[in-house]
């Protein structure tokens, strides 16, 4: 049995390279094994540049990180030796096929731009560039391996530069635990290659690959707890220190759209997490989320990570009712993970593979739809066809939400006066929603929002009462120099508050993606005055805005 | 076959990240201070179970002694502060007021520990309570001050054996009694510093108005182990007031005449906590019984640790 699966890899090997190239009878025999050899000094040369790339500063400095890489090395080593061996006793041939798909070469700039941008705003982008670069030439070597061991010929492109962009706009493992950033990008190559399904007549990959690795972690990670072990949370929140972030993705997004024409999945996603925030707060007299109507990390989401065209509905119809439930997935995950106390970043990442899933029921759907022919008049009309349409009705809504404040510039969530003055007159979930950005600030030691939440714990009001807590944090407040925080610390039995420092201001008052580090202390209490902070606005002789 | 393959080796994966994680959570997952270079607590001088001659294992490494080697500071009033007629080493920041250069504080009965806390007594309290702290404060030897430890750390440290102390059986009926009385463990206000270094004859070093190079652990550049340098003649027999490492007191910096009020309205300046005593890297101006020190409250130096007393 063994014996006849040997010969039928064997008859593979030499027969079944899709794809086009010479024929397999005319490379004789003899001439295969120089070829192999040739063939193979490709990915042998990416994990030598790995190795190299091993000595870089930041990778020698840290003995974990420096273990990921040689790691990933080790693994890559072995497995083009085992293959080399096997494929050259098979007098089995490898290649490559070049295919420059636009898909990939265009998603990859205008990652690569947001990249950029970011980066220029938020400095451990940048320190990240060679992390960076040694996953690409992970991906490359390991995603060739993976298809000459399924008896493929590799097709060299541009592929991994959008998987693994894509997986590193929304997640990052720390170095200390960089080898499961290894694991997650070879996870996405798999999934692609494994995970697969049969559709409109060809078989293909379900989920998106970077989406399915992202999903797949982030399961792992809210199950055990570990979300520490990433950047998660920063890469959530530091993409709005980029001022008019939203206008900057909006713009990229019109490429994407042009090119790829998923105008419909960005757009209805958008218009689904507008409106669900818009009822919310009408509802509530809160909005939703903190920093926007749609948090920056969602609307880079929507535009860079939902929309690869091969695992979304092909139908206009279905690319919207796709995008739609995009938007209402996150929305639904926001305040499930909120509930259930995970970190809410994962919010645009969970749905997405799940998304992929209905594809099929979504087609179904449309299909049975098109069937009723109002409605197949309705969507296939030409003026619904026409992308450029599409693109214009978006252009006009994201103008109208701009122009209402609901995109960049001040949001009131990001207004703690806002939300003190919003708890206490009790509106729904004000209390949490302001215990959680206090606890976000004094996590960036903002001693004045460490001292507050310290004050909540002593007096049980908003959350329940607990000494240690309440302790834990005056000793925060008071490690970063905020005095109320350290008198407090000493008698607990007698509350003391005071107004926050320039220094917490600085923390506090950082929406938008200003740099108020450098900025002079008048301007920064004005600020604080147009952000509801009367203490600042009495200093100023100002009426509260 | 291939699927079981597949499966067994995601679950192999999967049980080594658990392992890895596992044993790095325990070991306490490479924080800042390891990473910028500072050494991490050697294992031997951090366990406090180890046996100490003459400290007790059972109650945090504390003095194996009457009260727990507490000394008790009768009360009434003491004469605070530098008059430089006397003391001319004195700093202005001593001086009373513009009218006088000394005042009188009476300060109600109080028990101080006769050393400083040491490296042994710390390292019990971060085993007991897992508390974070900078790994160089558990680097030093067993009996050497404790140092490197910030004002809320000392703090912590104070909370916590004040109910080991009510909680334990083998705490002396004495200290137990005080205790239900509603003494507190805590820092030493500047007052009860003071008095506790200098008795009440205003005298300008604890052994007396001399200096003396052999009674304290100063300007030699390196700590001590607590008690090592003998002074017979400090007042009330208490080790290391002068030199060795400076002493968190739980006094914010306020200009004299001295106040008891912990200056809940002056919150929005620099924060600064007074510290008294002296270090062994100090002159002899600097430990002088009425030398008043500051340093914000997330100090940690080598040469700032503290003692604790037991007050109402």
């Amino acid at each position: 049995m063994a014996a006849a699966k040997r010969k039928r890899r064997r008859r593979r090997d030499a027969s079944t390279e899709p794809g086009p190239g010479p024929p397999k009878s005319s490379v004789r025999p003899g001439s295969r094994a120089p070829d192999l050899r040739r063939v193979f000094l490709v990915p042998l040369v990416l994990t030598l540049g790995l190795l190299l790339l091993s000595l870089a500063p930041r990778v020698a400095d840290n003995a974990r990180l420096t273990f990921a890489f040689l790691a990933a090395v080790a693994g890559l080593m072995v497995w083009q030796g085992v293959l080399f061996a096997r494929l050259s006793r098979a007098r089995a041939s490898r290649g490559f096929r070049v295919v420059l798909r636009p898909q990939h070469y265009l998603q990859a700039l205008v990652q690569l731009t947001v990249f950029a941008v970011w980066g220029w705003y938020w400095r451990p982008v940048y320190d990240f560039a060679g992390l960076l670069l040694a996953q690409l030439i992970f991906a490359y070597a390991f995603d060739m391996l993976l298809a000459w061991s399924r008896g493929e010929r590799y097709v060299l492109g541009f592929g991994p530069f959008p998987i693994i962009f894509s997986t590193n706009l929304f997640l990052w493992f720390t170095d200390d635990w960089f080898y499961l950033q290894f694991l997650m990008v070879a996870a996405g190559f798999l999934g692609k290659a494994f995970v697969q399904w049969r559709r409109e007549g060809r078989r293909t990959h379900i989920f998106n690959p970077s989406a399915f690795s992202l999903g797949l972690f982030s399961l792992v990670l809210i199950a055990t707890g570990t979300s520490d072990l990433t950047w998660g949370q920063d890469i959530a929140t530091t993409l709005t220190f980029v001022p008019a972030i939203y206008l900057l993705l909006f713009g990229l997004g019109l490429v994407v759209m042009y090119f790829f024409r998923v105008t419909l999945v960005s757009g209805f996603a958008a218009a689904a997490l507008f409106g669900l925030s818009a009822l919310y707060g009408a509802a509530t007299g809160v909005p939703y989320f903190i920093d926007s109507e749609i948090p920056a990390a969602v609307f880079l989401g929507l535009h860079l990570l939902v929309t690869d065209p091969s695992t979304s509905p092909r139908t206009r119809t279905g690319k919207a009712i796709f995008g739609a439930l995009y938007g209402a997935g996150v929305f639904g995950l926001f305040w499930f993970l909120e509930a259930v106390g995970a970190p809410t970043f994962y919010d645009k990442l969970l749905c997405v593979p799940l998304l992929n899933l209905s594809v099929p029921l979504i087609d179904r759907f449309v299909r049975s739809l098109q069937s009723r022919a109002r409605i197949r008049r309705l969507t296939e009309a030409r003026w619904a066809m026409a992308n450029l349409v599409h693109m214009a009705v978006w252009t006009t809504f994201f103008a109208a939400m701009t122009a209402t404040g609901r995109t960049d510039g001040p949001h009131r969530g990001d207004m703690l006066p806002f939300w003190q003055e919003a708890c206490e007159e009790g509106r729904a979930g004000a209390c949490d929603r302001l215990v959680q950005i206090e606890a976000s600030y004094c996590a960036d030691n903002a001693g004045w929002a460490c001292n507050e939440l310290g004050a909540h714990y002593v007096e049980g009001r908003i959350v329940e009462p607990d000494a240690e807590l309440a302790l834990g944090f005056f000793a925060r407040a008071c490690e970063a120099q905020f005095q109320a925080g350290c008198v407090n610390l000493l008698d607990p039995s007698v509350v003391s508050r005071a107004p926050p420092r320039a220094l917490d201001l600085r923390l506090l008052l950082r929406q938008g993606g200003l740099n108020l580090i450098d900025m002079s202390e008048p301007a920064l209490y004005e600020r604080a005055c147009s952000h509801g902070w009367a203490f600042a606005c009495e200093r100023l002789g100002m009426e509260v805005q | 076959m291939r699927l079981l393959a597949a499966f067994a080796a995601a679950g192999l994966i999967l049980v080594g990240v658990w392992l890895d994680y596992r044993n790095q959570t325990a070991r306490g997952a490479p924080g800042a201070l390891e990473s910028d270079g500072i050494a991490p607590a050697s294992a031997e001088f951090a366990t406090p179970s180890s046996e100490l001659t003459g400290y007790r294992a059972d109650l945090g490494q504390l003095l194996d002694a009457l009260l727990l080697g507490f000394v008790e500071i009768p009360g009434g009033p003491f004469l605070m502060g530098s008059d430089p007629a006397i003391d001319t080493l004195a700093y202005d920041v001593e001086r009373w007021s513009a009218d006088r250069p000394q005042g009188v504080v009476d300060v109600p009965a109080f028990l101080i520990g006769r050393s400083e806390v040491t490296v042994a007594q710390l390292a019990a309290f971060v085993e007991a309570t897992g508390h974070e702290t900078d790994p160089q404060a558990l680097a030093a030897p067993p009996l050497h001050p404790v140092s490197f430890v910030s004002w809320p750390d000392a703090l912590a440290y104070c909370r916590w054996l004040e109910e080991l102390l009510r909680e334990s059986p083998a705490t002396p009926t004495e200290l137990r009694a005080l205790l239900a009385e509603g003494w507190r463990v805590t820092l030493p206000s500047e007052a009860q510093w003071e008095k506790a270094a200098r008795g009440g004859d205003g005298r300008i070093f604890p052994w007396g108005n001399e200096l003396r190079r052999d009674r304290a652990n100063f300007a030699t550049g390196r700590p001590a182990p607590v008690g090592e340098v003998a002074c017979p003649e400090c007042v009330h027999g208490l080790s290391d007031m002068s030199g060795n490492v400076w002493e968190w007191t739980r006094s914010p910096w306020q200009p004299y005449p001295y106040d008891e009020a912990d200056d809940r309205e002056g919150l929005e300046g620099d924060p600064l906590w007074v510290m008294r005593g002296g270090s062994f890297a100090d002159p002899v101006r600097n430990v002088r019984a009425a030398i008043r020190g500051a340093a914000g409250p997330d100090v940690r130096r080598e040469f700032i640790g503290f003692r604790v007393v037991i007050a109402p």
